[in-house]
């Protein structure tokens, strides 16, 4: 029944354009440390990122919430999202976080995009050779 | 400052609603439009193994080659622009070079050379052009286009004596370059590969199954009922294979799928990648158009396309460039009552699609 109430609608042609309306931003970032061999889990992975946003912006800026979407354990590679009001906030305490555990450590940032759907489609990692 | 650190990058996002019995519906253009296609992406709701003719249709897509090193200059060889580029339509990117900092060629199929170029270069070429769009205070980019089909370009004119000189004998510029001809393939490019080191290649397909999964419920009626950003980011997560089945107190992620939103106990994602051709991707959407007319539990599929971040052009020959991402994709929802959504998408640096 609701596909023939549709029918008279069909033809209907709507446009709308959203500017900067992104609510989130997401981020692809690696974490390369001096000792490779060491292992974090999703968890430590999370509080390591909230510890870099406290020494930066103090207790204000710990409270900044974002999401790991998805983690690789033996990459540590991981999806994050953010607001994107806290996109810049995130992003310098990521640049800032030098040591992990006493090891010199850095953060990678991979992509930053405001679609999470360009995170699966960027042809920078296309091989051919 | 505290305001500067709110603001990021300008991104749009155009959704469209229309239908495909619409005589102005402009969806063949929209997708023709996008000449440099990096990835496919289709997500069928309650669908198990890939559908026979679906299959056929994503393994015929064309095949696309690699040359190593072509010195661009041969790009306007004479034998090469009366086999390949007056006859039909070339599609020719050059491969691992970024668009922020070196330099980019595009071949349009409309016969068009795009050159985007750092200062130097743009010199040392002595070619007219234009500074980027996307230049910040001082012009460090510039941008040459040229149209290979016009007279003025005819091999032995003027102005094609002066583009040869200056990419032969004064810039030098060599590129490994991935191209694809429609409709004559690799035949009409033989000419060209021959006298290089080039390879074939195959898009690649990949598929991927999804169970028990949370969807949002996607009435046709309207746009706005469905936020197109919690959709797109949905989509998004379906794609990079992240759990939306988190609680709000969750610590690591609070990801959670749209409202309303129903379960689908499976779902079929099948992705291809490589230099895809819009007229492969046209017969992908008629063959899914087809694939929806017969009754199905969910009457509804997806069709995401991935431009490729370093094309010097997006939509319509549009220019385009990387500041924090070079994202240009667009995401085609259709249903079964041929009505369909369109989400356009695109980063910083970018023109408004179409």
């Amino acid at each position: 029944m609701r596909r023939v109430d549709r029918k008279d609608e069909s033809t209907v042609y709507q446009r709308v354009v959203l500017k900067n309306a992104s609510p989130y931003h997401y981020m692809k970032v690696c974490l390369v440390l001096e000792d490779e061999s060491t292992r974090l889990s999703a968890v430590e992975f999370k509080c390591f990122i909230i510890s870099g946003l406290k020494s930066l912006f103090g207790e204000v800026g710990a409270a900044l919430t974002f999401d790991l979407l998805k983690y690789d354990e033996d990459t540590l590679t991981a999806l994050l999202r953010v607001c994107s009001r806290g996109l810049v906030k995130l992003w310098s305490s990521l640049t800032l976080l030098g040591s992990y555990q006493n090891q010199a450590c850095a953060f990678r940032v991979l992509q930053v995009s405001p679609y999470l759907l360009a995170l699966t489609g960027n042809s920078r990692e296309l091989q051919l050779y | 400052m505290s305001v500067d650190l709110d603001q990021t990058p300008r991104s749009l996002l155009i959704s469209e609603r229309s239908s495909f019995l619409d005589e102005k519906s402009r969806i063949s253009s929209q997708v023709e439009q996008q000449h440099f296609n990096y990835k496919v992406s289709v997500l069928l709701p309650e669908c198990g193994p890939t559908p026979s003719h679906l299959d056929s249709v994503l393994n015929s897509f064309s095949s696309f080659y690699l040359i190593r090193q072509l010195p661009i200059y041969e790009l306007l060889d004479k034998h090469f622009l009366e086999t390949a580029v007056y006859q039909g339509s070339v599609y020719g990117l050059s491969y691992r070079t970024r668009v922020d900092e070196e330099n980019c060629v595009a071949l349009m199929p409309n016969g068009r050379l795009c050159l985007s170029l750092d200062k130097d270069s743009f010199q040392v070429l002595g070619v007219e052009g234009k500074p980027s769009r996307f230049n910040h205070r001082a012009n460090s980019r510039y941008v040459v286009s040229v149209d290979l089909t016009d007279s003025s370009m005819a091999p032995g004119g003027r102005g094609y004596l002066r583009l040869l000189t200056g990419l032969r004998s004064r810039l030098h510029l060599k590129t490994d370059f991935v191209l694809s001809h429609h409709p004559g393939g690799g035949a009409s490019l033989q000419s060209l590969l021959s006298r290089h080191d080039w390879s074939e290649h195959r898009p690649e397909i990949s598929h991927h199954a999804l169970t028990n999964l949370s969807c949002p419920a996607l009435p046709t009626s309207d746009l706005q009922s469905c936020d197109p950003h919690s959709f797109l980011e949905w989509l998004g997560a379906m794609d990079a294979d992240v759990s939306c089945e988190n609680s709000s107190s969750s610590f690591l992620s609070s990801l959670v799928c749209p409202e309303p939103k129903t379960t689908l106990s499976r779902a079929l994602s099948v992705s291809v990648c490589g230099l895809l051709l819009p007229q492969d991707i046209h017969r992908l959407i008629q063959e899914l158009r087809c694939y929806l007319e017969q009754p199905r539990l969910e009457s509804w599929a997806s069709l995401t396309v991935h431009g490729f971040v370093d094309s010097p052009v997006s939509w319509g020959g549009g220019e385009h460039g990387v500041l924090r991402g070079g994202e240009n994709l667009y995401t085609l929802l259709m249903f079964h009552d041929h009505t369909y959504h369109l989400h356009l998408a695109t980063g910083a640096h970018d023109t408004c699609p179409p």
